[in-house]
């Protein structure tokens, strides 16, 4: 057990070690890594139409309405853990259904509420 | 294989694997790309398999009956702890190659803490405790007592893990469970064994010297009495006496001799420090002490008295062996193989050539080798129809690593041999 613990720890840190150099060594195509800044968030809460949300429906340009609040997600799409064609359809949508039916029918986890409540701008008339 | 011996075997391997799949299963993902699927799954596996060891890690009579033995346990808790680590270190990477398939900086970018939030940083402390306890568990050289420290950074890195899962997830119901299920597994081991709450009060009343190196002591429940059966081990924290100051932590002892007003005589041998000074003890010491443990000889005691046996015992490996003989009349066809150094070092030696002239059916042979292991080709040699006995071994580990493959060549049954290899680190 002390090889097999021996020769893992090596690997493990030889990977990490390896995405270094990867990252400081190969050069792709100017990866800007997103510091995800909030939507703008309006200093008073304003009233949305479904309707209005629903012209939100696209992937450069995403609103969502979940449990009576709307959410300007476009920043965040790309760093949605979950593939895109899951989370795409319900741009523009009345999305609580989705937002409480994550995985297995369970909700969203608090963390993620609370990175939600950065995207708000305003609630569902 | 009798139902007795799978719950031996399998009952602490499957009901880690049980607690692993649950979770797994609860936490499956969905719809999610390939490496983070991964990464989720080897998360709630490695965490799982954590909790799932310290479990394994409870010194609980009867828990140790249902999960087949604290030496079973034992060994699990090993293999569980080494299959959740490398599960662990699979998280982060496969994280990392999620990021990978968008580009190389992206995939640095998960690993490195401070790119990310605190939690990030709780994952990367839970996996460098668990690395670093882990090595210090593999340093058995180191003393007992600042090994067992070291230990410790384990649970911590545990703690950790869970602080991370929560810090990410919130209070989801299953991490709330194993949260509490780590923290009585702990608790149970810190509060009730480590500092003795479910111990019971005994005391030394006699101690004998038996052999160079080797003591009997004679202890007296102080309040009700636990119930013993030969071939099994207590764990045992002395006090301190007049002139005797005991070590004050828990250390396995094999019962030699079972009283019938609930006493117990332990042998005690000077293998470390501790028991080196316990050669010391003397009577009116008050101690601690937990058990029984351990199945060895319970299907000597229960299988068919027509099945001749054979028993081999190296050095202090004689006690279980003192216990059993004591305990009954041989009332089958009984072969021991008494393996020493030397005369002088041979505890109960008196007692068993006694014995041996008096009970049919006991039947003694001994063995002095000075250096080295005995010639078991010519000692089991000796044993008419060796393949027709059930034999039960106890004793130091190159004994036992000799003994076994000859066994097996002699033609002995697997199911036929009994041994425990214990080991508390």
């Amino acid at each position: 057990m002390l090889k097999l613990f021996i020769i893992s720890t090596v690997i493990f840190w030889l990977a990490v070690a390896g995405f270094w150099l990867a990252a400081v060594f190969i050069t792709t195509q100017p990866v800007t890594v997103v510091v995800v800044e909030p939507a703008v968030v309006k200093p008073a809460v304003k009233g949305y139409l479904l309707a209005e949300v629903a012209g939100h429906a696209r992937q450069d340009d995403c609103w969502m309405a979940i449990e009576g609040s709307v959410y300007d997600i476009t920043t965040y799409l790309p760093d949605h853990p979950s593939a895109p064609e899951l989370i795409l359809p319900w741009c523009g949508k009345e999305a609580t259904q989705a937002w409480r039916t994550k995985n297995k029918g369970r909700r969203h986890s608090s963390r993620a509420n609370q990175l939600l409540e950065k995207y708000r701008i305003g609630q569902l008339r | 294989m009798t139902a007795h011996l799978y719950l031996r075997h399998f009952a602490a391997p499957f009901a880690a694997l049980m607690l692993t799949l649950a979770v797994v299963w609860w936490a499956f993902p969905e719809q999610m790309p390939f490496w983070r699927s991964l990464a989720i799954v080897t998360a709630w596996g490695g965490s799982g398999l954590l909790v799932a060891n310290l479990v394994l890690m409870v010194r609980e009579p009867h828990i140790a009956r249902l999960l087949g033995g604290l030496e079973s346990m034992y060994r699990w808790h090993h293999r569980s702890g080494m299959i959740a680590y490398l599960l662990l270190l699979c998280h982060p990477l496969a994280l990392a190659l999620n990021g990978w398939v968008e580009a190389p900086q992206l995939a640095w970018q998960t690993l490195v803490p401070q790119a990310q939030s605190w939690p990030l940083w709780l994952g990367w402390i839970a996996l460098i405790l668990l690395m670093l306890g882990l090595a210090t568990t593999f340093a058995v050289r180191l003393p007992y007592r600042r090994w067992r420290a070291f230990h410790f950074a384990l649970s911590l890195g545990v703690l950790f893990a869970l602080a991370h899962v929560y810090a990410l997830l919130g209070g989801a119901n299953t991490l709330l469970l194993l949260i509490v299920v780590t923290g009585v597994a702990l608790g149970w081991r810190f509060i009730a064994s480590d500092l003795g709450m479910a111990s019971h009060p005994y005391r030394v009343t006699q101690v004998v010297h038996q052999a160079g190196d080797m003591i009997e002591a004679l202890l007296t429940p102080c309040a009700s009495a636990i119930t013993v059966a030969p071939g099994q081990f207590v764990l045992v924290a002395f006090g301190d006496g007049h002139a005797y100051h005991g070590c004050g932590e828990y250390h396995p002892f094999t019962v030699s001799s079972i009283e019938a007003d609930g006493a117990l005589r332990v042998g005690i041998k000077a293998l470390g420090a501790c028991s080196q000074r316990l050669q010391h003890l003397e009577p009116e010491v008050l101690l601690r002490l937990q058990g029984p443990f351990g199945t060895f000889l319970s299907e000597s005691l229960t299988g068919s008295p027509f099945v001749p046996q054979l028993w081999i015992a190296g050095g202090v490996g004689i006690t279980p062996f003192m216990a059993a003989l004591r305990a009954h009349a041989c009332n089958r066809p009984t072969t021991l193989i008494y393996l020493f150094r030397k005369e002088a070092d041979a505890a109960f030696l008196d007692e068993l050539t006694a014995l041996a002239t008096t009970a049919p059916q006991f039947e003694l042979l001994t063995d002095a080798s000075d250096q080295g292991l005995p010639d078991f080709p010519e000692l089991l040699g000796k044993i008419d129809q060796i393949t027709a006995h059930e034999v039960f071994i106890c004793g130091p580990l190159p004994m036992v690593e000799a003994v076994l493959p000859l066994l097996r060549e002699m033609g002995v049954a697997k199911e036929s041999i009994h041994f425990e290899r214990f080991d508390f680190r």
